[in-house]
């Protein structure tokens, strides 16, 4: 008796690898602004132009890297900037635990090559593209779209950013920071599943602002979710 | 093109936790089943972390930021990405250039 189909048949890679690409070129309004930004600011900071693209290809996570920058010195508080680090990026714990039960028929050393890739948009749209999918299917095709993409556009803008100094001048005069959490509203639409599963969120947001307000550093983002996460057990408990 | 030897290595303590997070999330729950419950849970908790990282943006207390934020979850109830993205940003930028 056959009990699961085989997912990821190989003939469904490249047309959904297209589906990837052209599902992430929207974020480019967002990642190309940004990049060339933070390669500049990185530049004006003391990095070398050698050490823009790495910095950003081996992290590929704006929020921390936009935090490095700002916390850089040389030479480089190595403990603060690792623990700013995983402060803002403690998110991609739970954002990869989601993901996990999803991954579970993929052989281990693929799912933690593509781990390295998930900053918030390409884990946000993967899951948004789940959601949408029948049987909750991972797309592998989908998600190295995405990924290609996003990455490629991360690392050579932010390296541009820092070969042509400063030529954009404060971006956010213009409203083109709004981007981003226009992205992030989007994602949250895609997730939307009626008004009490939205409640956490909002609890979320609520405890997020406050705390953002009161306390220095990234603080917010676990506090946020962990209220979140304490109201979703009463939601669910409800249901 | 120069590296720096205190660069180098602060940027690579940067990435190694920054994919050490990435994937302690997946090693916590690979190969553990899930209550219905708890699978109920996880499907809230992503939208949780969402909305907590755009917290400040909400936090601020200029009138241009609020009223484009606003303009940008009206345009998200209605349109696609990229329109919503075309007129948060724009919004923004007109409100910005009046009030300020």
């Amino acid at each position: 008796m056959q009990t699961t189909s085989l997912p990821n048949k190989q003939d469904d890679f490249w047309p959904d690898f297209l589906r990837g690409m052209k599902t992430s070129l929207p974020l480019l309004i967002a990642f190309v602004p940004f990049g060339l930004l933070l390669g500049s600011q990185a530049v004006q900071k003391g990095f070398s132009i050698a050490e823009v693209p790495l910095l950003t290809g081996l992290n590929f996570a704006g929020g921390s890297e936009f935090a490095a920058v700002g916390l850089w010195s040389i030479p480089p508080a190595i403990l603060l900037l690792a623990g700013v680090t995983f402060l803002i990026n403690s998110r991609h714990i739970l954002m990869s635990a989601a993901l996990a039960p999803h991954l579970r028929h993929l052989p281990r050393w693929k799912v933690f090559l593509l781990l390295f890739f998930m900053c918030d948009e390409v884990w946000a749209l993967t899951l948004t593209d789940l959601h949408a999918r029948p049987g909750r299917r991972f797309s592998m095709g989908f998600y190295a779209g995405i990924t290609v993409c996003l990455y490629l556009c991360w690392v050579i803008f932010t390296f541009m950013g820092g070969y042509s100094g400063n030529l954009l001048g404060d971006l956010t005069r213009y409203g083109v920071d709004m981007a981003f959490p226009a992205v992030f509203i989007m994602l949250l639409k895609g997730m939307w599943k009626g008004a009490r599963n939205a409640l956490p969120w909002c609890v979320s947001l609520g405890v997020a602002v406050l705390v953002y307000h009161f306390l220095p550093g990234a603080w917010y983002v676990p506090a946020g979710t962990l209220a979140g996460i304490l109201t979703s057990l009463l939601v669910v408990r409800s249901i | 093109m120069i590296l720096h030897t205190p660069a180098l290595l602060a940027i690579l303590a940067m990435a190694l936790v920054t994919y050490l997070t990435r994937i302690s999330g997946y090693l916590l729950l690979a190969g553990r089943h899930l209550s219905p419950r708890m699978q109920a849970i996880m499907d809230i908790v992503p939208g949780c972390v969402l909305a907590a990282v755009i917290a400040p943006d909400f936090a601020t207390g200029h009138p241009a930021d609020l009223l484009g934020l606003a303009a940008t979850i009206l345009a998200a109830t209605r349109f696609s990405l990229l329109p919503t993205m075309l007129c948060g940003v724009i919004t923004t930028g007109i409100l910005r250039t009046i009030l300020n």
